[in-house]
């Protein structure tokens, strides 16, 4: 009897239908909670912007010139958009555009209370018939100077001393110390800096020349604060490749320049 | 006490980046841009001072002097001091010059090549400075000295070498003065290869086949020339060896009967030229003793006057005719990539500049900018295909080639009945002319 009672509680507790509800409005809970957390967490971050392109900062459209290697010639005449060289370039400005005549605009409306100038009947007469001459189609040289092909970027600026440090490099052999501005302005392209660094940023280079003219440990010292005007301070040294070797006057094995590139 | 003893090594060792930084009093200079460069240096070339009473001495310093000054003009990178502008001295060595006299106006010198030259025995000695007028204790900037055979040739050799010297310290690229220009003349009768100083001077034949030679072409060592020439076989590549002084064998340059336009590689490993000997002209690339020899073209039209890129040696440019008229176009080594440089007109004979970027070739447009109509020697650059005209106006100019400093340009100009060598700088400046009697044609610039 009492196994059978037994097997009967058994059965009923078998028969028993499970718990649903309890179960599945925990899970669906534990669900919504997981979601509510996962969408705040995407609401939240995108309120924070966080760095994950490119440097921090404004960035600014570089101003990019194809940029092939000039003739190895001096340039001292600008750069321009003539195509057809002279043999003998000419250091006279091009000629004045011709002034636009001032045109008489019928539709104003005449300002009352002034006496109106007297206008002059113009007879108007058929000019006699000429022809008109073709316009030759060459570019007369001589009135403009110069071509596109670059050579070296003319320089623009005040003129200044070179500063020098102890050991009177400067002093004893300034001719150095111009072949080392030369070279070094020549292969600084200033059209690749972007055009948003303000006028007068300076980045520092320093690099040492070695006894054969060959350069070591070229690094910036002082940033401008454009990466553009560093980077082609940076080209124009590589550019370079090496100075001339070092006078023979000059008894130390090495030579610490500091250059500065200034837009 | 015994916490000093153990830390003191530490701090020891933090001083010691301290100290170092400034332990050898290195020489500091401070340069910038904008900072007043001019681009021409302003350079005086004195006349030497004559030394000794050898009667050779005048007449070889008169020619040393001339060329000396010519070579810096030519060099196209000198604002030189026009000699009736310089101070009349001739100093002899650097104690005896007056640098503030060079630098003052009329003169405006920057810089001063002087010096010291005598004829002993049989043999002339020359003493060359070069100074700065910048100021400063120590304004030398070069001092050479030379001792050769005393005669004319040898002068001018001295001076080509000193020129070489200021050009390459002041300018950067080696001097061209010493280099050579190999052309074609009929001087002796029929068409032989000639060489020439790069002034014109010491013109002198180098073949003697009594047919037609043309198109000569120097190697890269300056041993031998390849160039066409006309034999019963027809149109052959040859190769003259400039060590041996007589003709080589190039094997397999006759097939076919029309091998025209050797090129060298920079290397002097390769040749490049077009051979008709498959019916059509096209590009064919052998080494430089005839093997290997392969066809690199397929294109119809004829394809000759192949030039390579002396930079690279990977590209090779050359005239085609597929369009019916003759383009310039670039193709890599082995036939690819080929890209077509000029739009419309008659466009012939490229020529790559040693820096690799720029083109120059004979091209006659029909349109403008520029002064169309005539065929006039063009520099093209290849990665902006911009052109800039620098002959006009001239008669025909043809076949440039390139000197190896980039900065000059020589080529054929067919003026009249005449037709000469002319050189100028590669902006189509300073032309001259450097051949005056009977006809030259085809120039190739030496490699060094």
């Amino acid at each position: 009897m009492e196994i059978l009672l037994e097997g009967g509680e058994q059965l009923e507790r078998e028969l028993a239908p499970e718990p649903v509800v309890a179960p599945a409005a925990g899970s669906l809970l534990l669900h919504g909670v997981l979601a509510a957390v996962l969408v705040f967490y995407g609401v939240i971050g995108g309120l924070f912007h966080r760095q994950i392109w490119g440097n921090p900062g404004q960035g600014g459209a570089m101003q990019v010139n194809l940029v092939s290697s000039p003739l190895p010639l001096p340039n001292d005449q600008p750069v321009n958009q003539n195509v057809l060289s002279t043999e003998t370039p000419s250091h006279a400005p091009a000629p004045p555009a011709p002034k636009a005549t001032q045109k008489i605009d019928e539709k104003a409306i005449p300002i009352l209370g002034r006496p109106q100038k007297p206008q002059k009947e113009t007879v108007h007469r058929t000019p006699p018939h000429q022809p008109t001459p073709t316009r030759p189609n060459v570019v007369p040289y001589g009135e403009q100077a110069g071509s596109w092909m670059q050579r070296s970027i003319p320089q623009t600026g005040t003129n200044g001393p070179t500063t020098v440090n102890n050991g009177n490099f400067g002093t004893m052999f300034p001719w150095y110390v111009q072949q080392i501005n030369d070279r070094m302005a020549q292969n600084w392209y200033k059209s690749s800096v972007d055009s948003s660094t303000p006028r007068g940023s300076r980045v520092y280079l320093t690099f040492t020349i070695n006894r054969d003219g060959s350069v070591a440990n070229g690094r910036i010292a002082q940033t401008s604060g454009s990466p553009t005007l560093d980077t082609t301070c940076m080209q124009a040294l590589q550019r370079v490749g090496a100075f001339p070797p070092l006078p023979s006057a000059y008894n130390q094995s090495t030579l610490m320049v500091s250059y500065y590139c200034e837009y | 006490m015994k916490a000093f003893f153990r830390i003191f090594p530490l701090f020891a060792v933090a001083l010691i980046p301290l100290s170092s930084s400034q332990a050898f009093a290195q020489a500091w200079v401070y340069a910038g841009t904008n900072l007043g460069q001019q681009s021409k240096i302003h350079l005086a070339a004195a006349d030497f001072k004559p030394v000794g009473a050898d009667p050779q001495t005048p007449v070889l310093k008169a020619v040393f002097d001339a060329t000396l000054f010519n070579d810096l003009s030519n060099a196209g990178i000198f604002d030189m001091v026009s000699k009736s502008l310089a101070p009349q001295a001739m100093p002899g060595s650097p104690q005896e010059i007056n640098l503030p006299q060079w630098a003052a106006p009329p003169a405006n010198a920057g810089m001063v090549a002087f010096g010291a030259l005598s004829v002993n025995n049989g043999r002339i000695i020359v003493y060359g400075w070069l100074d700065s007028t910048a100021g400063g204790s120590n304004p030398q900037v070069l001092g050479k000295q030379y001792n050769e055979e005393a005669n004319q040739q040898m002068a001018r050799t001295i001076a080509h070498r000193f020129a070489d010297a200021i050009i390459q310290q002041l300018g950067g690229i080696a001097g061209i003065a010493e280099t050579k220009i190999y052309f074609v003349s009929s001087r002796t009768g029929s068409k032989e290869i000639w060489v020439m100083d790069y002034d014109g001077e010491n013109q002198h034949p180098v073949t003697h086949l009594g047919s037609i030679s043309l198109y000569p072409r120097i190697s890269p060592d300056n041993s031998r020339i390849a160039f066409e020439s006309l034999d019963r076989d027809g149109w052959s590549v040859r190769m003259y060896s400039m060590d041996l002084g007589r003709m080589v064998s190039f094997p397999g340059g006759g097939v076919g009967g029309s091998n025209l336009d050797p090129s060298w590689t920079s290397d002097g490993y390769r040749i490049a030229f077009s051979s008709a000997r498959t019916g059509i002209s096209e590009i064919w690339v052998a080494n430089g003793d005839g093997g290997n020899m392969h066809r690199v073209t397929s294109l119809p039209g004829p394809n000759v006057q192949p030039c390579w890129n002396p930079k690279t040696n990977a590209q090779i440019a050359f005239a085609g005719g597929r369009t019916g008229e003759p383009q310039i176009y670039i193709m890599d080594q082995d036939g690819s990539n080929i890209q077509r440089m000029t739009d419309s007109g008659y466009a012939v004979s490229p020529s790559w500049s040693p820096n690799g970027q720029l083109l120059t070739f004979s091209w006659n447009r029909a349109y403008g900018p520029g002064a169309p109509g005539g065929q006039d020697i063009y520099v093209f650059n290849i990665a902006t295909m911009q052109w800039l005209q620098v002959t006009h106006g001239s008669g025909n100019n043809d076949y440039p080639t390139w000197s190896p400093d980039g900065r000059h340009i020589v080529f054929q100009r067919a003026y009249g009945h005449r037709t000469d060598i002319w050189s100028m700088l590669a902006d189509g400046t300073q032309q001259q002319q450097l051949t005056h009697s009977g006809d030259n044609m085809e120039p190739d610039w030496s490699w060094k």
